[in-house]
């Protein structure tokens, strides 16, 4: 299975592509809120936003992941079906699956929504440990340095941290 | 299309007047997987017996590839595959006579399919059938229910009495079938998470009759538990007949009630009928599968008399 956009990784044998999948660590919970077929979409674009998963870059296939997770085939096809109409990952007839090249914009409206649950979560947690205003802007600094190769990011580190 | 398991009305009892199925009827279609969910004695195991026509039915009509089981047997059971919790299978004799018998008997028999199970089970089959473990035994009944490459596999309670490890490996099994064969699967359990990792339909039993029989995704998303105060809704029967409501039990001091809808629908709903100044008692949320089965199904506590 060839690795697209990955210049700077050596070829890797099939069985190391299981490896370096698992680097994305998927797992599923059946006790979760969240259907399982929610746990893997989630999974999946938390891996692309934190760059395990590369711009590009081919997903296993719906039976290797089915047998690997222990879920059945149609609930693979379905996290990757409700992906592909997000526009986060592409099939491609016969040949499989791969990242977006691009990816999308989500509707502002529920990102907003959902990152200002997280900013609240965060803030909450860092007065609960007697961190000050400053001092969790510094912690989202570094955290964005760390992201330096987000290939989500709308603009570039340089710009936004000068 | 003909469905590949068609129950209509079905009605069964072991005892004179208790019904154990009081009218009954779904069908599963091609490539579908069904979970048939509900409490000990809720009738599960019969409707597998019904399908597989070990029973008749005392109303109705059971057909399977648009036959009906109890008269054309051989047709039948050609085309299904059957496990069941506590399987029959003859003691004396050893694995690899039962699983030639089974070769002389299927003429779609996959030779390839029987040699891949032995090896992934590690199944010695010169040991007797008696001498293996319980998961082997299963392990045994499942390689002999599959590898005519069956178009419907019936599986009632197939992990019963197995241990977690065991469990998984006959899940993982499944799974692997179903990747390869496509099968179409009817299989009741009280393992929820394994219902959750098979996915597909489910369909609830209740008193003789199916209250449930939705997509697992659309019951895991589309359907909520509200959890009020007794004091706001001692009136049960008005918060039962609010649309979508499936159920109303108390909780000591706590009405817990199963609606169809997201949490945000049945909350805008609930604070319609109660009053937005009691919005902040009033809580809906989604809840996995084997909350969900406990709402619908488990019983009520009152609170002690004052």
């Amino acid at each position: 299975m060839p690795l697209e956009g990955q210049s700077d990784t050596p070829a890797l044998a099939a069985s190391d592509m299981v490896i370096y999948i698992t680097a994305m660590q998927l797992s599923v919970n059946p006790s979760d809120d969240l259907p399982i077929y929610r746990q893997l979409m989630r999974q999946i674009m938390d891996a692309i936003a934190g760059a395990q998963l590369e711009l590009g870059e081919q997903l296993p296939s719906h039976r290797e992941l089915s047998e690997r997770l222990v879920i059945a085939p149609l609930t693979v096809k379905k996290a990757y079906d409700e992906l592909e109409k997000l526009g986060y990952i592409v099939s491609q007839r016969g040949r499989g699956t791969y990242v977006a090249d691009s990816l999308p914009r989500r509707a502002r409206r529920v990102q907003n929504e959902h990152l200002s649950e997280a900013a609240q979560r965060l803030l909450s947690q860092a007065y609960l440990a007697g961190l000050s205003f400053t001092e969790v802007v510094q912690l989202l600094k570094a955290a964005d340095r760390t992201l330096a190769h987000d290939p989500t990011r709308s603009t570039p580190p340089s710009k936004r941290t000068a | 299309m003909t469905p590949l398991l068609s129950f209509r009305d079905v009605k069964r009892s072991y005892t004179k007047s208790v019904p154990v199925l009081d009218g009954v009827s779904f069908d599963i279609g091609e490539g579908e997987i069904v979970g048939l969910l509900g409490r000990n004695g809720a009738g599960k195991t019969t409707i597998v017996r019904l399908a597989i026509g070990m029973l008749f039915p005392h109303a109705g009509t059971v057909e399977l590839f648009g036959l009906a089981p109890t008269t054309h047997p051989v047709e039948v059971k050609r085309r299904i595959g059957y496990v069941g919790e506590t399987q029959e299978l003859p003691g004396m004799w050893k694995a690899s006579e039962l699983i030639a018998l089974h070769r002389k008997l299927y003429a779609e028999w996959d030779g390839a399919l029987e040699r891949d199970l032995i090896a992934r089970f590690a199944l010695d089959t010169g040991k007797r059938i008696g001498a293996l473990s319980k998961g082997q035994a299963q392990q045994v009944a499942l390689l002999c229910a599959v590898c005519h490459k069956p178009e419907l596999l019936l599986l009632d309670e197939p992990a019963g009495g197995l241990d977690p490890v065991a469990r998984r490996e006959f899940l993982e099994t499944t799974i692997q079938l179903l990747n390869r064969e496509g099968t179409s699967v009817l299989f009741s359990s009280h393992h929820m998470s394994d219902v959750e990792r098979l996915g597909g339909r489910v369909l609830l039993l209740n008193e003789g009759r199916i209250q449930v029989d939705r997509d697992l995704d659309a019951l895991r998303e589309q359907v909520c538990v509200a959890t009020l105060p007794s004091r706001l809704a001692s009136d049960h029967a008005r918060l039962a007949e609010l649309p979508g409501c499936m159920r109303v039990r108390q909780l000591l001091d706590q009405i817990h009630a199963v609606f169809e809808g997201t949490p945000a629908q049945v909350q805008d709903q609930l604070v319609q009928a109660y009053g937005e100044e009691n919005r902040a008692h009033m809580q809906c949320r989604v809840v996995p599968l084997e909350e969900l089965f406990i709402e619908l199904l488990g019983g009520e506590r009152l609170e002690a008399a004052a």
